[in-house]
């Protein structure tokens, strides 16, 4: 049973055989937890994220089309999430504080002290744009091609190509300042 | 291919994904081009060092809540499903005394008959969602069980221990873990877990079979107590093999001659 495709058992899940949600959840649920937390920034929003996309695969088992990689799919579903809540919490902070410019979403998570190298390159991806963040993550950490990128992104291979190399520019720079080092631009 | 464009191709480069011709033309490149070649060099350095970083683990909450939730809408479905059949509506018009009563017994007669299938549906529903639970647990376990980390794969065994009746599958797994898993720990797990089965023939069976299999000392003493709690004295023959094989541990040669005497002496 735990060595079926994942599009064999979504198969499944689209007859109705829910259950097999729990075996698609184990190959995927820490991965998507990454993402997720690499969008946000935010571990408690990250996990109820991930419960929101896994139930989301139930709801919209339909759309599932077994031509398309069981986790491009999941991950185009699990941006639509992220961004949805994203709309919702940004309006709910306008409403509830007309005016406030929101600045903390993309910024630097809480600023880390140490010298490591280590320390600083976390910082330094942290101060990514979340764009940016998301398409390092997603090569870097998630092993996906840049056309799988594209589909979870929606937007085209070219794109992903600039963006993903502005990202790692990006980062460097950062990097480099957090060390104190002077960039000399090739 | 000019300079800009070999730029962009960096990060492609580092992860493997460039095409064989464009990668040649990109080497070709880096060959002649040294700007390009401390870029590389640069950015490489950044890129390996994102590997290093240390990777967020969600909590153990998410799975529980997961499965909490999954279970609710696995009954949720059921009741839905059961719901579309529902044919009968109670309901009373009373227009005249002998419609009145001929509604009233024949509301009687249904009311009985519905007393009768609620007591009946709620002892299915409550059979049907033991079986669903038993399931997911075991699905659980075969998934953890597969996992490359061995904290993961105990986690499996753990869930194992909670199915009342394992079906085959995942008692295969379990006595896959105890004969070839890689962890020592997995396998004293996967005993324990096993040997709560061994009332059925086939486990004890596999248990015997196992003794030559097992090199750890620990998993070895293990495996012969659990044959002698289990009066197993077709192990006998096994554990004589034990105690006159002077290459084995001298405790467990020891435990050997011991189980030996306790399954004879039954």
């Amino acid at each position: 049973m735990s060595s079926e495709s994942d599009s064999a058992l979504m198969q499944l899940v689209q007859a109705g055989d829910t259950a097999q949600l729990a075996v698609l959840f184990e190959r995927h649920h820490v991965g998507l937890f990454r993402y997720l937390l690499a969008l946000g920034r935010d571990r408690a929003l990250a996990e109820d994220l991930v419960q929101e996309v896994f139930f989301r695969v139930i709801k919209y088992a339909r759309t599932y089309d077994p031509k398309l990689a069981f986790s491009v799919w999941l991950y185009g579903m699990a941006r639509n999430v992220y961004f949805d809540s994203h709309r919702k919490r940004r309006s709910e902070r306008f409403s509830g504080n007309a005016g406030e410019i929101e600045s903390s979403e993309l910024m630097p998570e809480e600023t880390i002290r140490q010298k490591q190298d280590v320390a600083f390159l976390r910082e330094a991806l942290a101060k990514l744009p979340g764009d940016k963040r998301e398409v390092l993550v997603l090569s870097r950490y998630h092993d996906m091609r840049y056309e799988d990128i594209a589909r979870v992104m929606r937007c085209e291979v070219g794109a992903v190509k600039v963006r993903v190399y502005r990202a790692l520019k990006e980062l460097r720079e950062h990097f480099c300042e957090l060390r104190g080092e002077k960039l000399y631009d090739v | 291919m000019t300079f800009e464009e070999c730029r962009l191709l960096i990060p492609a480069y580092l992860s493997g994904q460039l095409p064989a011709a464009e990668k040649a033309a990109f080497e070709v490149q880096l060959e002649t081009n040294a700007e390009l070649r401390i870029e590389l060099e640069e950015l490489r350095a950044v890129w390996d060092g994102l590997k290093l970083l240390p990777e967020e683990e969600p909590s153990a909450e998410l799975r529980a809540r997961f499965y909490q939730r999954l279970s609710e809408v696995n009954r949720e479905r059921r009741q839905s499903f059961r719901g579309e059949f529902a044919w009968w509506k109670p309901g009373l018009s009373g227009l005249i005394r002998q419609a009145a009563i001929a509604i009233i017994l024949f509301g009687l007669g249904i009311y009985a008959g519905r007393m009768n299938r609620d007591s009946h549906t709620q002892a299915q529903d409550i059979a049907e969602m033991r079986t669903q639970v038993q399931s997911l647990r075991s699905i659980v376990a075969l998934s953890l069980l597969d996992r490359q980390s061995a904290t993961s794969r105990l986690e499996g065994v753990a869930w194992s221990s909670r199915v009342e009746r394992p079906d085959s599958q995942l008692l295969a797994a379990l006595l896959r873990a105890l004969n070839h898993d890689a962890n020592v720990n997995v396998r004293l797990s996967s005993l324990d877990a096993l040997e709560k089965f061994s009332g059925d023939p086939e486990v004890r069976k596999s248990l015997v079979e196992s003794i030559p299999i097992q090199e750890s000392p620990l998993v070895q003493i293990a495996l012969i107590d659990a044959l002698v709690h289990a009066r197993d004295s077709a192990a006998v023959m096994e554990l004589k093999k034990l105690t006159g094989d002077q290459d084995l541990n001298i405790a467990v040669r020891q435990r050997a001659r011991w189980g030996v005497e306790r399954l004879s002496a039954n």
